[in-house]
């Protein structure tokens, strides 16, 4: 075996070749990148120079039952603003609540997180908890400014847009959330709409009505009337409200209500979840066989007040029928209601309230979609939207869907989605305008914005 | 986090074949299964091996740079990948019996199937895959007969291991706003064989036949490792897994022509049986209701490759190549992933030999390839566009004796 005469040859050779594979490590490394095609983002026939958030909690950024800074900032109107930025618009300016606040709900308690609880029987487990003892009511302080572009106003009433005691502290029926960004006592909503520079619009109003309507069991208040004039009826209501729009010049996109009834507050709770040994089912048998009702071993429909229902009143859920996450499940577990007590009308929508549910909103949707027709506003069906969740759709591998906390989408108060959700659903609000204007914005990342965080 | 590994490929290639082999072969568009040209031959065709004059011994080593850019349509949105440099490598050894003539033994180690890509940190596609390491050593030995003048047979068996690491992100949050992580990691063994005919019709023309089957890569007993919080911790137990990845089978037929004393041509046709890669499986020992079983759907497609090589011979000194390769992607419109961001593509190879030494030379190759693909996954929904460059320079060393 003879080994090369020239190895001096040979190794020089070999550091060439070192030096060959580390120059094309360099050239592959700063000058064999894939290039990225710049992409010609573009609002189309619309112009966002200056955008104009009208709506209800989502649009204001109210989630986790409770009015925060980080809600704002995940707000519908939030996302969307930051996506028109790319297309010409300026950035959105919100009534701001201090960052380090932790919010006000409409109860003035604090904002949910998640976090470990335990129950009357001493389980203890997962679940929503308020982050203080009470809510900052700071968050009321009238914070107005001209230059405040974002008018969701969580709770926010059709009939109440141009009432100009809305937004007055001393007046029973205000709106508190309204009250802390209006130029006054005695404006309305639509009054200082009118006092902005608006070249773009989005519409929200309606969902949070039907909300606070069915969040109690349809048991206060009513739905406004389909039709009837401004303040007296949705349509004349929505109409007043587009007409301003129209006036000042700017397009806009109108969103439909969704079925609210798929919201996990309505779906968490099972009608059947009355789970019983032999024991409890044999006294409740005592007291309620007399009157027709059994109970079984197992899974039994809960007991409900039903003035309709024979003389005494009562009767099992049927299927159907929705328990509300409002109940008080300490109660349930450990106190006999649902069972011996009966649950009262405000954690129930029976077959014949969720009808008049569903009715009205099919008579909003068809009103909104005809009056943003007749105007050449762009729709964007919520409604449709909403039910995509409770199929369940899966966002770049993210699986999402309408279950409370596991679900992904919606905030812990299982009404309002969280800042994912919101994404989600502004990019249907992007679509829309994109379709209606010819535009080309981009979509929002929706894995950008937070989903439920956990401990 | 991120294991890091001596020996890994990059995803260059149709699905995660990797056709680095032979430096020879390379310069010509990796065709070569009627073309017997160094010890590398027991891996391109066990049957052309018995017709080398010379017994030889060789370590070959092929660098490989990729960088994928994937561009998702409706936000604009980019990610890339920043993969460690894949280093498929080959060495070989073939030696001529010397009692009977007509017989050739060798051995071959060997890369044939295997890819590293990672993402960059927070990419949009993070919860379908942030980094793949699938890495697979085949062992061959190999005896190889010449009939007679014209014909060759030979067959060696394939003992095959491996490792794969396989990452992505869980979407769900900490309180600082950390995405959890699954990260599956195992190793595999397999078994198969690699055999080869090959038919020298005259001085100028001749052919090979190769069939290398199916190895089935198969993991008992992976481990899989969530990082979550704390109150998820046992939705998302630790513990092990079972799964398989099937490397596919490829037959090969080749064509070798022999204009003159100095210029070769060689085409081969692989018929690549990727429909056996049609679902990937993990079957969690712990299940919960967050951890279940899951079955992806792959549904690959048997594809082909043409290749088409040149060899001259400039002087004693100095030999030159170029090739050129169009390989069909076996992925399904509807199933790219971040995984192997595949498309049909054309592979331009080219390289040179130097005969430095009657017992030494060296040979060196390059490949360059682009693919784009546009896909919208029906499992993920991930939609946009992955555009990959590679460049691939690769060296051989040779004792000849």
């Amino acid at each position: 075996m003879s080994w090369p005469r020239d190895l001096h040859f040979v190794t020089s050779f070999n550091m060439r070749t070192n030096w060959i594979i580390v120059f094309s490590a360099l050239a592959v490394t700063y000058s064999c990148k894939p290039k990225k095609i710049e992409s010609d983002w573009n609002s189309g026939e619309a112009n966002m120079a200056a955008y104009v958030a009208i709506g209800g909690s989502s649009t204001g950024g109210y989630m986790h039952d409770a009015l925060t800074y980080e809600g704002q900032q995940n707000s519908l109107a939030a996302i969307l603003g930051s996506q028109f930025e790319m297309v010409g618009g300026s950035p959105m300016v919100h009534p701001s609540v201090a960052s380090s606040s932790i919010g006000w709900s409409l109860t003035g308690a604090s904002v949910l997180e998640l976090g470990f609880k335990t129950d009357c029987n001493g389980t203890t487990s997962l679940s929503p908890v308020r982050t203080g003892p009470t809510g900052d009511a700071t968050v009321l302080n009238n914070i107005y400014s001209s230059t405040n572009r974002n008018f969701g106003i969580p709770f926010l009433s059709s009939l109440k847009l141009n009432d100009a005691s809305y937004g007055d502290p001393m007046n029973g029926t205000h709106n508190p959330f309204f009250a802390r960004m209006a130029s006054s006592s005695s404006s309305s909503i639509l009054t200082d709409l009118s006092a902005t520079n608006m070249t773009f619009c989005s519409i929200q109003v309606g969902v949070d009505e039907v909300l606070e309507y069915a969040r109690k069991g349809a048991s206060a208040g009513s739905l406004a009337p389909v039709n009837g004039s401004a303040g007296s009826g949705f349509t004349g209501s929505i109409q007043e409200l587009m007409d301003l729009v129209e006036s000042k010049g700017a397009k806009a996109v109108v969103a439909t209500i969704p079925d609210v009834m798929t919201m996990p507050y309505f779906t968490t709770i099972p009608y059947d979840g009355l789970d019983l040994d032999a024991e409890s089912a044999e006294s409740l048998n005592q007291i309620y066989n007399p009157i027709g009702i059994n109970f079984v071993v197992g899974k039994n429909a809960f007991m409900i007040e039903d003035p309709n229902a024979g003389v005494f009143g009562v009767r099992q859920m049927v299927p159907g029928e929705l328990l509300l996450l409002n109940v008080p499940l300490d109660s349930v577990k450990c106190y006999k209601m649902g069972s011996v007590f009966p649950l009262r009308d405000e954690f129930i929508l029976t077959l014949d309230e969720q009808q008049e549910i569903r009715t009205a909103v099919e008579g909003y949707n068809e009103s909104l979609v005809n009056m943003a027709n007749s105007k050449g506003f762009a729709v964007v069906r919520e409604d449709y939207f909403y039910k995509s969740f409770s199929a369940g759709m899966v966002y770049n591998g993210v699986s999402l869907n309408a279950q409370f906390v596991s679900g992904g989408a919606y905030s812990l108060d299982g009404l309002r989605l969280n800042p994912r959700g919101n994404a989600l659903l502004a990019n249907e609000y992007i679509r829309a305008i994109n379709q209606k204007y010819n535009a080309r914005i981009p979509y929002a990342d929706p894995i950008k914005y937070k989903g439920i965080v956990f401990p | 986090m991120f294991l890091t590994s001596g020996i890994c490929t990059t995803s260059f290639s149709q699905g995660y074949q990797v056709n680095f082999q032979g430096q020879k072969q390379q310069g010509m568009a990796s065709a070569g299964t009627a073309l017997p040209q160094d010890a590398s031959t027991v891996f391109f065709n066990p049957g052309a091996a018995s017709f080398l004059e010379k017994g030889s011994i060789e370590i070959a080593m092929t660098p490989v740079f990729g960088n994928t850019l994937f561009e998702e349509d409706s936000t604009g949105v980019t990610g890339r990948t920043n993969s460690p440099m894949g280093k498929p490598f080959s060495v070989y050894a073939l030696l001529r019996n010397k009692k009977v003539e007509a017989l050739s033994y060798g051995i071959g180690i060997y890369t044939p199937f295997g890819s590293t890509i990672q993402y960059e940190d927070g990419w949009v596609g993070r919860f379908a895959l942030t980094r793949l390491e699938l890495m697979s050593i085949f062992v061959q030995p190999t005896i190889s007969y010449q009939l007679n003048d014209k014909l060759g047979i030979g067959a060696g068996f394939v003992y095959c291991i491996g490792k794969v690491n396989l990452q992505k992100d869980i979407p769900v949050i900490d309180q600082n706003g950390e995405y959890s992580h699954a990260e599956l990691s195992a190793s595999a063994s397999g078994m198969g064989v690699n055999a080869g005919v090959y038919f020298k019709a005259s001085e100028i023309l001749s052919f090979g036949l190769t069939y290398r089957s199916k190895v089935t890569m198969g993991v008992a007993d992976g481990t899989a490792e969530f990082t979550v919080p704390e109150a998820l911790a046992p939705n998302f137990p630790n513990g092990s897994f079972s799964s398989e990845l099937p490397l596919p089978q490829v037959i090969t037929l080749g064509a070798a022509f022999m204009t003159n004393e100095n210029l070769s041509i060689a085409a081969d046709i692989n018929y690549i049986g990727w429909s056996a890669y049609d679902t990937l499986a993990f079957d969690y020992v712990n299940n919960t209701e967050s951890l279940e079983d899951t079955r992806s759907a792959r549904n690959y497609e048997n594809t082909f490759a043409f290749r088409l090589g040149g060899q001259y011979k400039v002087s004693d000194l100095l030999s030159v190549r170029l090739g050129l390769a169009y390989g069909m992607t076996p992925v399904q419109n509807g199933y790219v992933t971040p995984e192997t961001p595949d498309a049909d593509r054309i592979s331009y190879t080219g390289g040179l030999s130097l005969n430095l030494h009657e017992h030494f030379d060296i040979d060196l190759s390059l490949l360059y390839t682009h693919v784009e693909r546009w896909d919208h996954n029906l499992e993920t929904n991930l939609t946009g566009k992955y555009t990959t460059n590679v460049v691939a320079p690769g060296f051989a060393l040779r004792y000849k004796f």
